[in-house]
């Protein structure tokens, strides 16, 4: 709805803008690309875009996972949602940043942490393509459109909130920058089995071949984790039953938490009988 | 006339309400549901006067509109894949009976393995249900042709179903400026639906659908066929006449695109057609003479058309966005059929299933393995498998 809402503000400022998602088949919270093309003529190309000349990350834990500024055209720009401020950001190359804290201004103008209208206030500020005006008028379309006037008017404040907040800088590589998750693995069509099954095989991408787990780290799509006080913990193993990712295990007098899968849902913390465990806003890797 | 930002599911759905619809019944799959999910709330706003009746399944839905269409009402309905699929008996049923709906069909791939993403696979596997198939380069035309579907379909020469093609994502999913025409224009164009013939009037009574022995059928055959062939003269006089009140001209069964002095051609179909455009602009720029037919109407088949056009060029590319098991692609055999007795080399170029990004890179493959049949004036290879690991390509 971002990606609409942006070429909504475009196309109101006179101009020609395409978007559109890609997206798999998961929830909420997973991962997913969407794409806005600007042009002052009809814009005829269908493909997906590889030479961007903006790109904007709405959760700053890809960064580490994946190459986000892949393909990033030279003197392009990257927004990101994030607390920190443009230097503190390592892509491994140096570009130009503009970040906003946008899940801060979600929560504190929505009650809740969607991030994607809040994001586009600092697009308008960073990019200069479109105005805070035209923004406005942008997710009244696209978000009020959809959602009803009062969410449109909402989350074009969230907008406004992000647009006041949004710190425009430059990011320098360090050469240090984490290493990002193997390349997903794809194979042949000699290499697959027959239908795409998915058996018990040895492949780059472990035991289990394509669309691996260990691949698709779902720990990314969390806003909150869990805080765990192992002082407080009876090790009664409540939260083990009731973890619905299978996130928790158990060691010798503490549990540990695997957070890579684990998708923030608060359903241990919930359960816990003795609060040792409560749910806070994590670095978002 | 308004213009907007909207998605090509947006564009269906209000092209529905403005063709002044009066039953639309349908069971939501992605990713078409949001076409009835507009519907049904352009319904429940009073911006339109239809009985929305929700189903159980897909074979309901087309059942509901193929009954409301007897019945003498102006009905549409939308469907996506494995919905398409479940229709598919009742397909064979709306054009039998000579009953003209419109369906928007949101092009994804059958299953197995699942995926949701744009292949033709769908309508492809439609190919001889009888009703007219036509396929969009972009969401301007997805609502254009649901209003010209109704002209069409409801001419005394057609009565048959018409389905408006658009591709799963790439357009149902993707926003972008539509003109979105009011209903006043689109009344004063279409007119009130008024059955030509296949009609349930207790004032008038018929039996349709009645068994028909041997000693009918083939005349029965042979009516649709010939609706289907007579089609032709109708979408293009409604191209025209279109063009004429909304000032959108489509061109008719196939649109050439910079085909004039061309040596080699291809044929696209639904968006890459637009991908296609501008890989026509840049191989110009650098002196190369390629064109583009955008292959429109896969019913009526633009046969007169193609041999026209193909007659002139050194290469023929034809793409497909399906295959056809153990042949080629489907678009492949119909251009062939078409194209029998010409010298032209032609080749196929499959690419874009399962909603594979189609991009100019790879458009730029298939116009130089063209320009590489055209300079030795043989085709190395008859059909060529763009971009899947594993497999050879040119």
């Amino acid at each position: 709805m971002a990606a609409q809402a942006l070429a909504s503000a475009a196309f109101e400022e006179g101009g020609y803008a395409v978007a559109f998602p890609f997206f798999g088949s998961e929830r909420r919270g997973a991962p997913v690309l969407a794409f806005t093309r600007i042009d002052k003529k009809p814009i005829r190309i269908k493909t997906q875009v590889y030479e961007p000349d903006f790109i904007v990350i709405l959760d700053e834990g890809l960064i580490d996972s994946i190459d986000v500024a892949a393909g990033l055209k030279k003197g392009g720009m990257a927004i990101v949602n994030t607390t920190r401020k443009p230097e503190e950001i390592d892509f491994g190359v140096d570009l130009r940043v503009a970040t906003v804290d946008a899940t801060g201004v979600a929560l504190e103008v929505l009650k809740r942490p969607v991030t994607n209208s809040a994001i586009l206030g600092a697009v308008a500020k960073a990019t200069g393509i479109v105005s805070m005006k035209g923004i406005e008028k942008g997710i009244i379309n696209i978000f009020g459109g959809r959602l009803g006037e009062k969410v449109g008017l909402i989350n074009a404040k969230a907008a406004q909130a992000a647009y006041d907040k949004t710190i425009i800088g430059e990011s320098k590589s360090s050469g240090k920058a984490k290493k990002k998750g193997t390349a997903k693995w794809l194979p042949t069509a000699q290499e697959m089995l027959p239908g795409a099954a998915i058996g018990i095989q040895d492949t780059p991408a472990g035991k289990i071949g394509m669309g691996s787990m260990s691949e698709n780290k779902t720990g990314s799509w969390k806003v909150f984790q869990p805080k765990y006080d192992k002082e407080t913990c009876t090790m009664c193993l409540t939260c083990w039953w009731a973890c619905p990712e299978g996130c928790i295990y158990r060691t010798k007098d503490k549990l540990e938490f695997d957070m890579s899968y684990c998708k923030g849902c608060g359903i241990c913390a919930n359960e816990c009988p003795v609060d040792a465990i409560e749910m806070a806003r994590g670095d978002g890797q | 006339m308004t213009k907007r930002v909207v998605t090509g599911n947006y564009a269906a759905a209000w092209a529905a309400m403005v063709s002044k619809v009066q039953v639309v019944a349908a069971y939501p799959i992605t990713p078409q549901t949001f076409i009835v999910e507009h519907i049904s709330e352009f319904v429940n706003d009073g911006m339109m006067d239809a009985q929305f009746i929700e189903v159980e399944s897909e074979h309901t839905a087309m059942s509901a509109t193929v009954s409301a269409s007897a019945a003498g009402a102006r009905a549409f309905t939308a469907t996506s894949s494995q919905g398409l699929a479940l229709m598919h008996e009742i397909l064979f049923t709306a054009s039998g009976l000579r009953v003209p709906p419109v369906m928007a069909v949101v092009n994804r791939t059958l299953s197995a393995p699942l995926n949701i993403w744009c292949e033709h696979s769908d309508i492809m596997a439609s190919r001889d249900s009888g009703w007219l198939i036509m396929f969009c380069e972009n969401n301007q035309e997805v609502h254009d042709m649901v209003i010209q579907g109704f002209k069409i379909a409801e001419d005394k020469r057609v009565q048959l179903p018409f389905a408006v093609n658009l591709d799963a994502f790439i357009l149902s999913h993707s926003v972008e400026p539509v003109d979105l025409a009011e209903k006043g224009p689109v009344e004063e164009y279409l007119g009130n639906y008024i059955p030509k013939s296949s009609v349930l009037d207790p004032k008038n009574p018929m039996a349709i659908g009645h068994a028909a022995p041997p000693d009918y059928m083939s005349e029965t055959r042979w009516q649709l066929h010939d609706a289907l062939e007579k089609s032709r003269e109708v979408v293009l006089e409604v191209n025209k006449s279109f063009a004429e009140k909304f000032g959108r001209d489509y061109k008719g069964l196939i649109e050439e695109y910079r085909t004039e002095d061309a040596d080699v051609v291809l044929m696209t179909v639904g968006t890459v057609t637009g991908t296609a455009r501008e890989v026509v602009d840049s191989y110009r720029e650098q002196g190369k003479k390629v064109g583009l037919i955008k292959l429109r109407y896969l019913r009526p088949y633009p046969k007169e058309e193609l041999r026209k056009a193909v007659s002139k060029v050194k290469a023929f590319g034809v793409y497909d966005r399906a295959v056809a098991f153990g042949i080629s692609g489907p678009q492949f055999i119909e251009a062939r059929n078409a194209l029998y007795g010409l010298n032209t080399p032609l080749v196929n170029f499959i690419a874009g299933l399962g909603g594979r990004d189609v991009t100019t890179g790879d458009v730029g493959k298939m116009f130089d393995a063209l320009l590489d049949v055209a300079k030795t004036g043989k085709a190395k290879k008859e059909v060529v498998w763009i971009g899947t690991r594993g497999v050879s390509e040119w």
